[in-house]
């Protein structure tokens, strides 16, 4: 397929895309329910090339001996066991107990584990960043500082007077700071995909 | 044959009448307010750069000294392309940030081939990685280095963020310069960790508003909110281009100027902003 027609056919699924958005009409609907369903299709029918493709490689890797042979085997036997949890006689899919289970006590605890060295991290970055003398990043911790300064559960009028301040703080100091934060990526992400769905391309591109 | 004033005198004689015969609710003046903001909106849309500023915040410009460097040390480059994918179960916003950071990529991807550097993509989305693929195939293509196409590899780490992440934090790998482009969540700080053990420069380029102290806090050079998607005019520089993003800035600082001067003037009550614009004056 050439450059144009792919050009032309992003045009005109977005200009269906968009008019299905703004105007209520079943035929419009129906057509561009169809088109989002064949994006759907492909994108499934990727996931699935690319988990044999893995599959495939890793085996290939242990057959021939070469790269991580224990990463190889862990990769295949997990996805082995998915395959055994979710597509065995009598399993009800991806909502089995054994499939379930596997999500539970595997994948959640790593990802868990991985989160919990968040703070951790957070602590090191800040320390390094004020190290390295970067204005930025000494303006933010100082903020943060003063923020769990506010934040203390103190009692009697201190306390009180603590608590107006965090309060005022997060409700206008940060809040208008992060709802013009949002406001901008709001626009330029509409301007973006409108660019996107019209086919129109950096000079570059 | 008619002159062209003739022609613009009709033109604007028959705008006047559309504009005059018409059922809207608004008057004549507050219409062409509201086309002129259309028009804006368009001219937005349409015109070929996105950019508002003239510096170069994340030294995306500099790309091609990290790759020398890099081909120097004989290492290779890695790119993240984030945790949103482009068909993840995640929100629009994470999906259009990956889209988004395909330019970024494809401008690494050319200083790379010039270079000679192999490059490594880091992707968790399929589609993401073909799209990846078919960036650098084209890099490649366009710097007439097709030879050097098989050096570069993209990596699937697996669904979810944590993958991509775990992964960053895990490989051994040192490269001469790490880029980060796309969604960022929760997970940000870590990634970026573990893109930057190592690594001789890191740049990060994301529109997740939360995520910006990590940006800031992970190191080397960050594009924060709405710069992600101003980026791409961070690769040209030619004078055109920056005499268009000066104007465009003079003309966007005279409009929040006069917003900023209605505002006041409206809030002092010496003019009422609701009968000016839908002709409903304020009770």
């Amino acid at each position: 397929m050439t450059r144009p027609t792919i050009t032309a056919l992003v045009v005109l699924v977005g200009l269906l895309l968009l008019a299905d958005l703004l105007v209520v009409n079943s035929a419009l609907q129906d057509v561009a329910g169809v088109v989002v369903d064949a994006a759907i299709l492909v994108a499934a029918g990727a996931a699935l090339a690319a988990g044999a493709s893995l599959v495939t490689r890793r085996l290939g890797d242990l057959w021939r001996r070469r790269g991580d042979p224990i990463g190889a085997l862990l990769v295949v036997a997990g996805v082995a066991a998915m395959l055994v949890a979710g597509m065995r006689p009598g399993s009800s899919g991806s909502d089995d107990p054994a499939v379930q289970w596997l999500l539970a006590a595997l994948l959640i605890p790593i990802g868990a584990t991985l989160f919990g060295l968040l703070f951790v991290s957070t602590v090191a970055a800040a320390r390094r960043s004020v190290a390295g003398g970067s204005r930025e990043a000494v303006v933010l911790v100082t903020a943060t500082t003063i923020t769990v300064l506010l934040l203390l559960p103190l009692a009697g009028s201190i306390g009180s007077w603590l608590s107006d301040a965090s309060g005022w703080m997060l409700g206008t100091a940060v809040a208008s700071v992060f709802r013009g934060l949002l406001i901008g990526i709001a626009l330029l992400g509409a301007v973006y995909a409108a660019r996107t769905m019209l086919g129109i391309g950096s000079a570059d591109e | 044959m008619p002159s062209p004033a003739d022609l613009l005198g009709r033109l604007v004689r028959f705008i006047g009448e559309v504009l005059g015969a018409s059922s809207l609710r608004f008057e004549i003046g507050t219409t062409i307010v509201l086309l002129g903001v259309l028009l804006v909106l368009l001219q937005l849309v349409a015109r070929p750069i996105s950019r508002w500023v003239t510096a170069d915040a994340a030294g995306l410009a500099g790309v091609g000294r990290a790759m020398a460097l890099a081909a120097e040390s004989g290492t290779d480059a890695v790119v993240s392309l984030g945790g949103g994918g482009i068909t993840r179960t995640t929100d629009a916003l994470a999906r259009l940030q990956t889209i988004a950071s395909l330019p970024l990529l494809g401008h690494v991807a050319r200083a790379a081939a010039r270079s000679g550097v192999p490059l490594r993509v880091l992707v968790n989305d399929p589609i993401a990685a073909s799209l990846a693929a078919a960036t650098v195939d084209a890099a490649h293509e366009a710097t007439a280095t097709l030879e050097r196409q098989g050096r570069t590899r993209i990596v699937i780490v697996g669904e979810g963020r944590p993958a991509i992440a775990g992964l960053a934090m895990t490989t051994r790998a040192r490269p001469a310069a790490a880029f980060a482009f796309g969604s960022l969540r929760e997970e940000a700080l870590l990634h970026l960790d573990g893109l930057r053990s190592g690594a001789g420069t890191l740049t990060t380029v994301s529109a997740d508003a939360a995520q910006a102290p990590s940006l800031r806090l992970g190191g080397g050079s960050a594009l924060i909110g709405p710069e992600l998607f101003q980026a791409g005019a961070d690769l040209r520089s030619s004078v055109d281009e920056r005499t268009m993003v000066m104007a465009g800035n003079r003309l966007i600082g005279l409009a929040v100027a006069v917003v900023a001067i209605g505002t006041v003037l409206a809030m002092a009550g010496i003019i009422d902003l609701g009968e000016i614009l839908v002709g409903v004056a304020r009770e």
